[in-house]
C-alpha cells in the first residue's frame, strides 16, 4: 500500500472548551479529489485548515506524504509546502500586482531569479486564464479574477495537494462557473485535491468521494454517487434535502 | 394562412450611454450654489463667515506689514514711531541668528548651515526617478549621515574611531552620489559600472569582488584624507539652540522612534510572554506619564543612578527620552495600523511558506504603515512641536530664544513679535510634513485603493 497524501488519526481541536474536531480520521491518497461538506460550525473549514496547520490541532497526528506535523518550526513549515491553499476571501496581497502576487513566494522562499519566477507566473496565469491583467493591482479585478489569480499564486509554489476552503462562498453567482471551471480542469491533471465546498455539481462532476461532516466528525463518506443518491444518515438526508 | 410557429428571436438589449449632468451641479456655479448658497440661512452664514475673516485678516496684515516698523534701534524707537499699532520687526530681525542657531559661535554658523546642506544633497537622489537604489541610499541617509554630521556640529579631538566612522560617513556620501550620477546616466549602480569597465561584462565573482571592495577601499582613503586635514573647535551642546536644536532633537526623535515603535508594536503582539511582558510594560509606562516629566526625570535623576564620574551631556538626555516617549506613542500607532490588516493576510502568507519575517516585513508591514501614514505624520508633527519643552530643563530651543528677546535690554518687553515669528517657522514646518504625507498617501495608494 501506498502513503497516503494527507492522513488524519484521531485528530482533535478546541477552541477554549468548545471541541471543534473530535477524534478525526480521514485517508486521502495521491491523486484524489475530495469534496467536503456540511452545515456552518460543522469544523470543516476548521479541519482544512489543520492539514497545513493554519489552525494547530491538538490531539492526534496529522501526516502530509507521510511526514508528521510537529517536528519543529522548519520542518513544519518544510511540509506545509507541500500543499497550497485557496481561500474564500481570496487573500491577495493588495499591495502588489497581480504578476507580483505570484513571483514573489518564488522569489523569498525559493529564492528564484526574477526572471525564471516570472516565466512560471505567466505560465499558471495563463493556465486559469487572465495572462492580461497581470500588471493590474488585486481591486481592480473582479471576484471571478481574484479567485483565479489566487489558483495560480497557489499553483506558482508546485504544491502536491491543493486545499480549496469555499473558494465560490464569496462570489457573485455570475463568477462561480469560471472558477469552477478552472477547477475542474486542474482536477483532470490529477492534482490532489481537498474541496470544501456547497457546490454539489462540483462534487458530482469531479469528486471521486464526497465526505459529509457535523458537529465536528465525519458523519458518512461515500463516492458522490451514492452519496446523493442514498445517503445512509437522516442527519445527510437533511442537510441535502435543504441544500439540493 | 397557418399561424407561424418559429419562436420570436429574443430582443436586444443595448443599454443607453450616459447623459450628462445637470448644468446646475457642475461648474464654478455649480459648486458655488452648491456649497455656499444653497439655502437661506448657509446664505447668511457664507457673508457672516466672509466679514469675521475679513476684519480677522485686516488686522493682522495691517499690524504685521502696513503698520510695522522695519529699521530702528532700539523698542523705544518703535513705540515713538507707530506705538502698539504695528509690529517692531527690528528686534527679531537682531537675533534671527540666535533664534536659528542658539548661541552657537557666529564663526562656526557655518558647520550648521554645511551638515544641513550635506543632509538635503543626500536624500536629494531619493527624488529622482531614475535613481533605482533608493532604499540603499534612504538607509545610509538614517543610519550613516549621522556620524559625519555628529563630528560637523560638535567638532573638538578626534580619537581614531571618530575618525574612522566619520571617513567611513563621507565615502557612504561619495558612494551614494557616484551611484546616483552613474544610474541616472547608464541605468546601472556606480560598483556594477565599474566592475563592468574594469573586470568585463561576465566577470569571476572574485574579481568582481576585488573590485568591490578597492573601490570602497579608494573610496574611504579618499575620505580619510579629507577628514584628517578638519580641524574643528569644539562647540559644547550647551550652545546649541533656536532652529537647529529644535530640529536635531526632532530629527533624531523621528528617525529613531518609527522603527523603535514597529518592534514594541510587533513585540506586544508576540506570543512570546517575556518579549510582550516587556514591550507592553515599556508602552505603558511612557504613555502615563507626561513628556515634561520624563525630561524631568531624565535630567535630575539619571546622574544619581550612574557611577560617580561619568557624565552624560544635557542635550544628550533631553534626545533619549524624547526618543522613548514617541517610541510608546508610535508604538501603539502601529499597533493599530497592524490590527487593521485582515487575518487573511497572514494567513494566505503563512499558507504559501513564508516565515513570520518574510510575511510581517513583506506583507503586513508594507500595508499598515501606509494606511498608518496619515496618524504617523500627526504623530511626528506633534513630536516637533514637543521638543519646545526642553526649554523647560534648560535647553535654548526655538522657543526660549523668542523669549529671551524679549528679555534683551534694547527690546525690553518684545514678546510678540518673536513669538509671531517663531508660529510662523513652526506652521511651515508643521504644514510642509502634512502636506507631505498627504502626496505620500496619493502616490502610494494608486490603483489599490479600495
Amino acid at each position: 500500500m501506498t502513503t497516503p497524501a494527507i492522513e488524519l488519526v484521531g485528530v482533535s481541536k478546541w477552541y477554549g472548551s468548545f471541541q471543534a474536531l473530535k477524534e478525526i480520521n480521514l485517508s486521502i491518497s495521491e491523486g484524489e479529489r475530495v469534496v467536503v461538506c456540511g452545515p456552518s460550525g460543522s469544523g470543516k473549514s476548521t479541519m482544512i485548515r489543520c492539514v497545513n496547520q493554519l489552525e494547530r490541532h491538538q490531539r492526534g497526528d496529522i501526516r502530509i506524504h507521510g511526514r508528521a506535523f510537529g517536528g519543529g518550526a522548519r520542518d513544519d513549515e518544510a511540509i506545509r509546502r507541500e500543499t497550497g491553499m485557496v481561500f474564500q476571501s481570496f487573500n491577495l496581497f493588495p499591495h502588489m500586482t497581480v504578476l507580483e502576487n505570484c513571483t514573489f513566494a518564488l522569489t523569498w522562499v525559493k529564492q528564484m531569479p526574477e526572471e525564471e519566477a516570472k516565466r512560471i507566473a505567466l505560465s499558471h496565469l495563463e493556465r486559469v486564464r487572465i495572462p492580461e491583467q497581470a500588471l493590474k493591482y488585486p481591486l481592480q479585478l473582479s471576484g471571478g479574477q481574484q479567485q483565479r489569480v489566487a489558483i495560480a499564486r497557489a499553483l506558482c509554489m508546485q504544491p502536491r495537494i491543493m486545499l480549496f476552503d469555499e473558494p465560490t462562498s464569496a462570489l457573485d453567482p455570475e463568477m462561480i462557473k469560471e472558477v469552477l471551471d478552472v477547477m475542474v480542469e486542474l482536477a483532470n491533471t490529477g492534482m490532489t485535491m481537498v474541496v470544501v465546498t456547497h457546490e454539489m455539481g462540483f462534487a458530482r462532476q469531479v469528486a471521486d468521494r464526497v465526505v459529509f461532516m457535523d458537529q465536528g466528525e465525519v458523519v458518512e463518506q461515500a463516492p458522490p454517487e451514492d452519496f446523493f443518491a442514498n445517503p445512509r444518515y437522516d442527519r445527510t438526508r437533511m442537510f441535502l434535502s435543504q441544500i439540493l | 394562412m397557418a399561424p407561424d410557429h418559429t419562436p420570436t428571436p429574443p430582443l436586444v438589449f443595448t443599454p443607453r450611454p450616459s447623459a450628462p449632468p445637470p448644468p446646475s451641479t457642475v461648474g464654478v456655479m455649480g459648486w458655488l450654489r452648491a456649497n455656499l448658497f444653497s439655502s437661506v440661512p448657509n446664505t447668511i452664514l457664507t457673508f457672516l463667515g466672509a466679514y469675521i475673516l475679513y476684519v480677522f485678516l485686516e488686522a493682522i496684515i495691517s499690524w504685521a506689514l502696513i503698520n510695522a516698523v522695519w529699521e530702528a534701534p532700539n523698542r523705544r524707537a518703535c513705540l515713538d514711531a507707530v506705538g502698539r499699532s504695528g509690529a517692531c520687526w527690528p528686534g527679531v530681525i537682531a537675533w534671527l541668528p540666535n533664534l536659528i542657531y542658539g548661541l552657537y559661535p557666529k564663526d562656526q554658523v557655518w558647520r550648521i548651515d554645511l551638515g544641513a546642506l550635506i543632509l538635503v544633497l543626500w536624500a536629494l537622489p531619493l527624488f529622482l526617478p531614475r535613481v533605482k537604489s533608493k532604499i540603499a541610499i534612504g538607509l545610509t541617509a538614517v543610519l550613516v549621515y549621522p556620524f559625519l554630521v555628529s563630528y560637523l556640529f560638535l567638532g573638538g579631538e578626534k580619537g581614531w574611531i571618530w575618525m574612522v566612522l566619520v571617513a567611513g560617513s563621507l565615502a557612504t556620501f561619495f558612494w551614494v552620489w557616484l551611484t546616483a550620477i552613474s544610474e541616472m546616466r547608464t541605468g546601472l549602480p556606480f560598483l556594477a559600472l565599474l566592475v563592468r569597465t574594469l573586470a568585463g561584462p561576465d566577470p569571476i565573482p572574485e574579481r568582481a569582488r576585488l573590485v568591490r571592495q578597492l573601490a570602497w577601499a579608494a573610496l574611504f582613503v579618499t575620505a580619510l584624507v579629507i577628514v584628517s586635514r578638519w580641524q574643528l573647535v569644539e562647540v559644547p551642546t550647551r550652545l546649541w539652540g533656536g532652529l537647529f536644536l529644535t530640529m536635531v532633537i526632532s530629527g533624531i526623535g523621528i528617525t529613531f522612534s518609527l522603527p523603535a515603535g514597529v518592534m514594541l508594536a510587533l513585540g506586544r503582539r508576540s506570543s512570546m510572554p517575556l518579549i510582550r511582558g516587556f514591550c507592553v510594560a515599556f508602552i505603558e509606562l511612557f504613555r502615563s506619564v507626561p513628556l515634561i516629566t520624563i525630561l524631568f526625570m531624565f535630567n535630575t535623576m539619571l546622574p544619581l543612578f550612574l557611577p560617580v564620574g561619568v557624565e552624560v551631556d544635557r542635550l544628550l538626555r533631553a534626545i533619549v527620552a524624547v526618543c522613548l516617549f514617541a517610541a510608546a506613542y508610535m508604538a501603539e500607532i502601529v499597533r493599530g495600523g497592524l490590527q487593521a490588516i485582515p487575518k487573511g493576510q497572514y494567513e494566505a502568507a503563512a499558507a504559501m511558506g513564508l516565515g513570520y519575517w518574510q510575511s510581517t516585513t513583506l506583507i503586513i508591514l508594507p500595508q499598515a504603515l501606509k494606511i498608518m501614514i496619515p496618524a504617523i505624520v500627526g504623530n511626528f508633527i506633534g513630536l516637533f512641536k514637543d521638543t519646545t519643552l526642553v526649554s523647560i530643563i534648560g535647553l535654548f530651543d526655538m522657543l526660549s530664544m523668542a523669549r529671551a528677546v524679549g528679555e534683551d535690554t534694547r527690546w525690553l518687553g518684545l514678546f510678540i513679535e518673536p513669538f509671531f515669528f517663531i508660529t510662523m517657522i513652526y506652521f511651515v514646518f508643521c504644514f510642509a510634513m502634512s502636506q507631505y504625507s498627504m502626496n505620500l498617501e496619493r502616490r502610494l495608494g494608486g490603483g489599490q485603493r479600495r
